[in-house]
């Protein structure tokens, strides 16, 4: 996993924050528990002693671990609504974005993720966006839970029929990311891939372009072999 | 004379009518038979668990494998949930529960024992009607299969209903058996025996009961929908009007949760036995402890939408979630001081028990070391569904309910069979064990945190910087299973071979010791009066006195067995 995106910038140094508190935490209760099994085991003969303290060491402990779990939580807080902030459109990205992010519905359905652009155009397994642009997916699914997940680009995301999900981000790299689908959605689950294609502004609007134009022409043709009588 | 005092009792009673003990035990209602039974399943189910891992590892142990089929690995996935949860984990809980803790409390018995029996048998259906489904057609639908793949229209066949059907039984099984023991619980303690003076195994007993209560009939309740929505057209969890698939993964989360927490609440439990006993010294703070498994099971069930992090719902309910599971922090830490509070300054004997139990507490801490990091919600987004989560979910659950689940054996076996279990073969368990759980989920974080590996795919594909952590992992899971099985046929062996145990081989501090092992069916013909949270110990000592004519003082850290 590497952060091309400002959301999954804050996402890596959440996960770095989660590491380092995880590790404080493993290692102190191991380092104590070995060294007290070390210096204690098998003293024959000796007398097992107690060691003094009432209730006022049970409260600074479970103070201090109250005031650790808070810091963890507060900086959970803040880097979680930093990484789901909407982000802006930058220069380089798609003028017509740049007062609203660019949305993109994202259908998940059995074992395949389609794509369709404002413009009408649809892609299947392969989402174009452009470059340094805010881009919003509208997340649907037709029949089971599917999740969404790019981790370069955004994380994971559900889409849960009956329901719209969002993820919105912005790509800061041009560049091919993939993903593998998150939920067990059946048989074909493992082959539930996706790839999302970071392009220029240009490129992006010239592949809808030729996109429409393809998914037209094959209407067309497929109008006219039933209007020629050719196909039932 | 042939003329008795009183005429109206009849002496000579019924010819005792030899039968085989295996009748006895499945027929009994005594709360030790019932124990048994539930743990020997348990166990047995456990090892079944360990393969089926096996056989999913041997699929991933290289890309692209071919060794299973999709539908066969789901199948697999499927089943090696609910074995491990339903078959294994929570009867064994409940098993030791059952057993041990009626007798810490000075019972005779359970207070509904009928009840009791009637929950073993549920589990014993569940898991028949679970394995007879194999035979044909497993679920195909995960660990917790999420609405609404589980609907009709998209696994047509009746994996699904056998899977509901199984689990709905053992779960409506423990409910019973919950009623049964908190009853007990509640009303029979000896004389004595406030709650401040119950010992710590039976205050986890009485904190998981609850717990099971509440758990219990939600996903009671989520498994009837689901069968109403399979079989008569219901739409409770379809999309659509009126329906929500949410509000499965909102029950099932709930129930699943709570396990969770009912897992390590009982390996907690048993830990601090051991330790106490072991290190010759009564806990560092009781009513720390007491408080703190209480408050696991009431802030861990409330971290259930910890699972739904990427769901559509409202981002301040995952913020709820992140606190509760944070929160989660201070009983654990609390549980953990104390415990290593008690070991300092003791005198440790390192038997099987204390070294499983050690165990335990290191297994567990990384486990819930790493569902901290995954708690935290945009982390969250990234970790979920990863290898990272199972690694982190099976560290604390093997650490709970095997390491945990063991060191309960290796304590409890002299008392329930008379014998001690080999303790040679048990070192070598325990480091087979260790060497096994690290190397098969120490590189599933690494190939789920920096590489994204997905969860229940039955392939991974090559190129993806995961190929040697996978192959290792599938070798840590061979190792892992070596070690399980040979404490499986330590116990086998130990129940005939063991070495004779007195009623009180490790000089245990509560009332469990002052029974004979194995106990009588009465359990105890006197029972003391209970002046102190260590009553065997009480008794002990005044034994030692009454001996030594007040002579001499006893010497506290000898066993008297």
């Amino acid at each position: 996993m590497a952060p091309h995106s400002p959301g999954t910038d804050q996402i890596d140094t959440l996960l770095w924050i989660g590491f380092v508190a995880a590790a404080i935490v493993v290692v102190a209760i191991n380092v104590a528990l070995f060294a007290a099994v070390r210096k204690y085991r098998s003293e024959r003969g000796a007398e097992p002693r107690q060691l003094s303290g009432g209730r006022g060491i049970q409260f600074r402990v479970a103070g201090a671990l109250t005031a650790f779990a808070l810091v963890v939580f507060i900086l959970g807080v803040v880097f979680t609504d930093k990484a789901r902030q909407q982000p802006n459109t930058g220069s380089a990205g798609l003028a017509s974005a740049k007062v609203e992010p660019l949305q993109i519905k994202a259908t998940g359905q059995q074992w395949l993720w389609r794509y369709e652009y404002p413009n009408g155009a649809f892609s299947y397994y392969k989402v174009v966006v452009p470059v340094d642009t805010a881009v919003e997916l509208d997340l649907i699914s037709t029949d089971v839970v599917h999740t969404w997940n790019v981790p370069d680009l955004a994380g994971k995301h559900d889409a849960v029929p009956g329901k719209t999900n969002h993820v919105a981000f912005r790509a800061d790299d041009e560049g091919e990311f993939d993903g593998e689908a998150a939920t067990l959605s059946g048989q074909a689950y493992a082959s539930m891939r996706t790839e999302v294609d970071v392009v220029s502004p240009q490129a992006y609007e010239e592949f809808l372009k030729q996109q429409k134009s393809d998914i037209d022409a094959a209407q067309e043709r497929v109008v006219g072999l039933i209007e020629n009588g050719e196909v039932p | 004379m042939s003329e008795t005092p009183r005429p109206e009792l009849v002496v000579e009673g019924f010819p005792a009518r030899p039968r085989p003990r295996w009748i006895e035990l499945t027929t009994s209602a005594d709360h030790k038979d019932i124990g048994r039974i539930l743990i020997t399943g348990a166990l047995g189910f456990l090892f079944l668990a360990a393969v089926e891992l096996l056989l999913m590892r041997l699929q991933l142990a290289i890309p692209e494998n071919n060794f299973m089929t999709p539908v066969g690995f789901n199948r697999m996935l499927s089943t090696y949930g609910a074995t491990a949860i339903f078959f294994f984990a929570i009867p064994l809980v409940f098993g030791f529960f059952y057993y041990v803790a009626p007798l810490q409390i000075g019972a005779r018995g359970t207070a509904l024992p009928r009840l009791g029996q009637l929950g073993a048998a549920l589990f014993g259906a569940g898991a028949i009607v679970y394995y007879a489904g194999f035979m044909f057609t497993p679920s195909e639908a995960g660990v917790n299969p999420l609405s609404p793949l589980t609907e009709l229209a998209f696994l047509s066949n009746n994996g699904v209903d056998a899977w509901a059907t199984a689990t709905g039984l053992a779960t409506l099984g423990f409910v019973f058996l919950a009623i049964d023991l908190l009853t007990t619980l509640r009303r029979l303690r000896a004389p004595g025996m406030a709650w401040r003076r119950v010992p710590i195994f039976a205050w986890a007993a009485t904190v998981s009961c609850w717990l099971m209560l509440v758990i219990g009939p939600v996903l009671l309740a989520a498994l009837t929908m689901l069968m109403i929505d399979r079989n008569y057209d219901g739409i409770f969890f379809a999309d659509g009007s009126g329906g929500a698939p949410l509000l499965w993964q909102h029950l099932s989360w709930i129930f699943f949760t709570g396990t969770y927490m009912l897992v390590l609440i009982f390996a907690f439990g048993a830990i601090a036995e051991i330790v106490a006993t072991f290190s010759g010294k009564p806990l560092f703070n009781r009513a720390s402890v007491m408080v703190s498994l209480a408050a696991i099971a009431v802030v861990g069930t409330l971290a259930w939408m910890q699972n739904m992090t990427t769901a559509p719902i409202g981002i301040g309910w995952t913020y709820f979630a992140m606190l509760m599971s944070l929160a989660l922090l201070v009983p654990f830490g609390l549980i953990v001081f104390n415990l290593i509070s008690t070991l300092v300054g003791g005198v440790l004997r390192m038997r099987a028990p204390l070294l499983f139990a050690i165990g335990a507490i290191s297994m567990i801490s990384i486990g819930l070391g790493a569902e901290l990091e995954q708690s935290l919600v945009a982390a969250s987004w990234q970790l979920k569904n990863t290898t990272d989560a199972t690694a982190a979910t099976h560290f604390a659950l093997l650490g709970g309910a095997v390491f945990g689940g063991f060191a309960a054996l290796y304590y409890w076996f002299p008392k329930m069979t008379g014998r001690t279990m080999g303790e040679y073969m048990a070192r070598f368990s325990f480091w087979t064990m260790v060497v096994g759980i690290l190397l098969a989920f120490i590189p599933l974080f690494f190939a789920g945190a920096e590489h994204g590996q997905v969860i229940d795919a039955y392939k991974f594909f090559s190129g993806k910087g995961v190929d040697a952590y996978n192959l290792i992992a599938s070798i840590g899971t061979l190792i892992l299973l070596t070690g399980i099985v040979l404490t499986l046929v330590n116990a086998i062996q130990s129940r005939v071979n063991g070495a004779e145990a007195g009623h009180d081989p490790w000089g245990g501090d509560t009332l469990e010791w002052f029974a004979l092992s194995p106990p009588e069916p009465h359990n105890f013909d006197v029972l003391p009066d209970v002046r102190s949270p260590r009553p065997m110990r009480d008794i002990r000592l005044a034994i030692a006195n009454r001996t030594a004519r007040g002579e001499r003082p006893a010497r506290e850290s000898q066993p008297v067995a």
